[in-house]
Parts: structure tokens; sequence; C-alpha cells
């Protein structure tokens, strides 16, 4: 008779048999016969898991579309960025290429890199791409599309710094668009407000400049070239000066939409950037001047009928006293303008050069009435008398 | 194994099926964790190698209707991973965690050669790739989840079988 734990050593070898069996039999059996068994299985004790399984799977699924979704978002908002980025140079660029065709020469393009001393959190420097092997010299003028940048503090032979318009060493003259208020411009340093801004300082009393203002810079001391615009006047400052004023300014060209420039050459700054910068100067001017033409124009019309209109009446005046006068056979005085004839009427002297005067011997001017008339009426005046 | 302790055994078992098909395809892993390896582990060595076969044998049938390969083959290797695991737990049943570990790594390969000999569906160079790579790896992978598990559930797990 087996002992009891050599009969579970057999039991555990029969069901270890019967398992190994039977899994045989269910890989062995044909796909048709062995799909049902599976299918009640997975309708019965094993649908709990197929309804968890299906659920992560439902959450991974969610998850990696989720996953995508923002990658997809994170692209989008990449691109906005870039194209944000781009359309802000791409403006930057525009700028330049036409500063650079209304320049036309004496200038060099450069890309400019933001620079801050270290402890300071303000811009006040810029390393340019260009230097001294391009052309660029110590104190040649940086502008950019809009207006003044800066000045070459130091020219490297291929590269630059510049100092911008909030360096404590900035400083340069300007002046109204008019050209009749002057003063020096310089960085806006210590105070209150935009640490960018510039102050216009040394203006005259008598000038009281409004917000939105254009500076230029007007080209005393010639390392600015005149008309270059620098910004525009924000409000006035209070100061201690009695004598002057001092405005604050707000820059043409923000720091941080300073990437491209163009470094003026010595020879471009000595003859003058004509009209790159100054449309509104120009255009002041010229609305200045044709409003004085017209002016003038309006006057001299007005001062040409005013002769027409008296000349006409005079003759007309003429006309009638030389028509009455005939009429009672009295004889005809010569023709006078009517200045001489105001002169005797009123027994003063007539004014010199004035027709029909003893001793004038000025030619006396007749009016086209006056000739029309004696056309008309020659026998009446030269008939004989019988 | 008194009662209390197969109630525990049974839960924690449960545990870890629900996790095998849970947390295993939100994971999505080439080499996946086998929860059903470390479950069958965990009960085989409570149990006769006789009962362990046939706890092995159901649970392979659960992995076959779920899965899409050769029906029968998981319940093979099963049967045979837990009637091993139940016999040789004399020499493995240790409180030694790496020992355990080490147990759960050479369960889950002779299981995955087992179900692939069987299954047997693969080329020859995939089935080389996936016994020499990708089972190991996956091997290896189970046996540090089921470590961790055993150590989260090792309160729940203090009252064992002589």
């Amino acid at each position: 008779m087996a002992s009891p734990a050599r009969l579970s050593s057999r039991v555990d070898a029969g069901l270890l048999a019967g398992c190994v069996l039977l899994s045989f039999i269910a890989i062995v059996i044909p796909k048709e016969d062995r799909e049902p068994i599976a299918a009640a299985l997975r309708q019965t004790i094993v649908a709990p898991l197929v309804s968890l399984q299906r659920g992560a799977e439902r959450w991974r699924s969610a998850w990696a579309a989720s996953d995508r979704q923002q990658m997809v978002v994170d692209s989008l908002a990449m691109r906005a960025v870039k194209a944000n980025a781009l359309v802000v140079e791409n403006d930057q660029l525009r700028k330049l290429l036409g500063l650079g065709t209304r320049l036309e020469w004496g200038f060099i393009p450069a890309e400019a890199l933001h620079s801050t001393a270290p402890g300071e959190g303000l811009i006040t420097t810029l390393t340019l791409t260009a230097g001294s092997r391009a052309g660029v010299q110590k104190y040649s003028p940086v502008v950019a599309g809009e207006g003044l940048v800066g000045m070459v503090q130091t020219a490297d032979p291929s590269m630059s710094i510049a100092i911008l318009y909030t360096h404590p060493s900035f400083a340069a003259s300007g002046m109204t668009a008019d050209g009749a208020t002057t003063g020096i411009i310089y960085p806006h340093l210590g105070g209150s407000g935009d640490p960018y801004s510039m102050e216009f300082r040394g203006v005259a009393m008598r000038y009281n400049l409004t917000p939105g203002t254009v500076i230029y810079t007007s080209g005393v001391g010639h390392t600015y070239p005149r008309g270059v615009v620098v910004g525009t006047i924000v409000q006035e400052m209070k100061t201690a000066e009695v004598w002057t004023r001092t405005y604050l300014v707000r820059p043409a060209v923000p720091p941080s939409r300073i990437n491209s420039v163009a470094i003026l050459t010595p020879q471009r700054v000595t003859q003058g950037t004509g009209n790159v910068w100054g449309a509104t100067l120009n255009t002041d001017s010229a609305t200045r001047r044709i409003a004085a033409a017209g002016d003038s124009i309006a006057k001299q019309a007005a001062l040409l009928q005013e002769k027409a209109r008296q000349a006409a009446l005079d003759s007309m005046k003429r006309a009638t006293i030389d028509s009455v006068r005939r009429s009672l056979g009295a004889a005809v005085i010569p023709a006078a303008d009517s200045a001489a004839i105001a002169a005797a009427q009123r027994g003063a002297q007539p004014a010199p050069g004035a027709a029909g005067i003893p001793g004038q011997t000025t030619p006396v001017r007749r009016d086209s009435s006056r000739v029309r008339r004696d056309s008309l009426r020659p026998d009446t005046l030269r008939r004989p008398r019988p | 194994m008194n009662w209390t302790g197969a109630v525990r055994t049974i839960f924690v078992c449960a545990i870890l099926i629900v996790l095998h098909y849970t947390l295993r395809p939100l994971l999505a892993w080439r080499a996946s964790i086998d929860f059903m390896i470390v479950a069958l582990l965990l009960g085989a060595v409570r149990m006769r190698p006789g009962a362990a076969a046939a706890y092995g044998f159901i649970l392979g049938l659960v992995a076959d209707s779920l899965g899409v390969t050769v029906f029968g083959a998981a319940a093979l290797g099963m049967s045979v991973v837990g009637f091993a695991a139940s016999w040789l737990k004399a020499v493995f049943f240790a409180d030694n965690l790496a020992l355990n570990g080490f147990f759960l790594f050479v369960a889950k390969w002779a299981f995955d050669l087992i179900f692939l000999a069987a299954g047997s569906m693969q080329g020859s160079s995939d089935l080389v790739m996936q016994i020499f790579v990708w089972s190991p790896l996956a091997a290896a992978v189970t046996a540090v989840a089921g470590v961790l598990v055993l150590s989260v559930l090792k309160p729940l797990m203090e009252a064992r079988t002589s």
C-alpha cells in the first residue's frame, strides 16, 4: 500500500500530466473547435478582465492622442512664435532694405547682437558684426530704418562695439523738424519711467514742444548727420533749470527691435543723408513753402484785382467827366489817373509821376476804356468848327 | 495554508491579475511586465505541485483566451512553471528578495521558452531574437516588478504556509 506522500506525488504528477495533455489538446485542435472555447471563456470568467483590458487600452489611446495633440499644439505655438519673430525680422529687414535703397551709398550693413554688461539690466552697448575691415570707424553713427541707434565705440577688424542711446556717454545735438528748436539729446539715466527713454535738454523757454513732436539730429558736431530721426517728445520734465526746458523723448528705435543696422561712413556723415529720414521734415518744410507761396500768389492776385478795379473805376469816371464837359462845351482836361485827379480835387500836390502835371515827362498810361472811347468818337473831338 | 492565508493569497493574486490587464496595456512596453507569472509563482509556492499545475493551467487558459497566439501554449507553459515552482519551493522559498527576483526571472524566461516552443509561429531569426533578447528583458522587468510587489505586499503575505 502506497504511503500518503507517494500518493500525493502521484496525484501531483497526474495533475501535471493532465494539464499538459489538455494543453497539447488545446494546441493541436483545429481553430474552428478551439475558438468557441476561447469565446466562452472571454464571455464568462474572463469578461471582467476583457473589460479592464479594453479600458486600459482606451486610456492608453487617449493618453497617446493627448500627447499627439499636445505636440501638435506645441508645434503650432512654436510656429506662431517663429512666425511672429519672422514677421518682426522681415519688417526690420524691409526697413533696412528701404534704408539702404534710400541711402544708396556710404553705409555698412551689420547685425546687432545685444550685450548687457555684468550687473546691468539695461542694454547700453551693441556688438556689430562688421568691423574695420568693412570700413567701420570709431565714432561712426549707427542707424536703423526707424532712426538713430547709437555710435561705434570700438572698431575691431571683424566686429565692432557700439554704444546705444541708453549709454551714459551718448549725446547728440537735436532739433525739431523746422529746425527752430534745438537742444542736446542725452540718455534718460536714473529717472523714473522707461529707462530706454532719452532727454532733450537745453531747449529755450520760449519753445513749448507738444507731445508727439519728432526730434531729429541737427548735425551740429558732425558726429551724426543732420536729419536722422531720434524720437518723439513724450512730456516735459521737471528740472531745476530756469532758462531752458527738458523733454522726455521716446526713442524711434526700441532696443528690442535693433537687430539689423547700418553704419554710416565718415564720407556719408560729411555729405549728409538728405531725405532718408526727413520725410516729415521735408513735408513740413514743403507744406510751409507751399502755404507761403499760396499766400504770396493770393496777395499778388488780390493786388492786381484791386488795381484793375481801380483802373476801371478811373476810366469810367474820366469818361463820365469828359462826356459832361463835352456836352457843356468845356475843354477836355487831359487824362490823368485817379490819384492825380483826386489830388487835384483835394487841392494837394499830385503824386510824382502822375500824368497831366506840368513838368511831368513820364508818358501817360492810358487805360483801355479811354483808348476804346477815343477810337469810337474821333469825329466829335476833332471835327473843325464851321 | 490556513484559510486566512488562502484568502490573502487569492486577494493578492487577484490584484496581480488585474494589474496584468490594466497596467500592462497602459504601459505597453516592448519588454512588458508579466504580472500573471508573479501571481502564478506567488500562489504556486503555497500549493502542492499538482494544484499549482492546475492553477497554472487555469491562468494559462485565461491568458490564451485573450491572446492571439496559439491557444493552449500559455496553459502548457504556466502548468509546467507552476508545478516546478511548487516542487522547488523548498529550494527557493526564502525571505531573500534577490533570490525571489532570480526565481521570478527564471520562471518568466522558462515560461517564454515553453510558450514560444509550443507556439512556434515566428521565423527562426525572430524566435532567436525573442528568446535571447526580448524574453530575458521581459523576465528582468518582471523580476524587478515582482520584487517590488512582494515588498509592498509583504505585510499582507506574512502568514505563509510551512
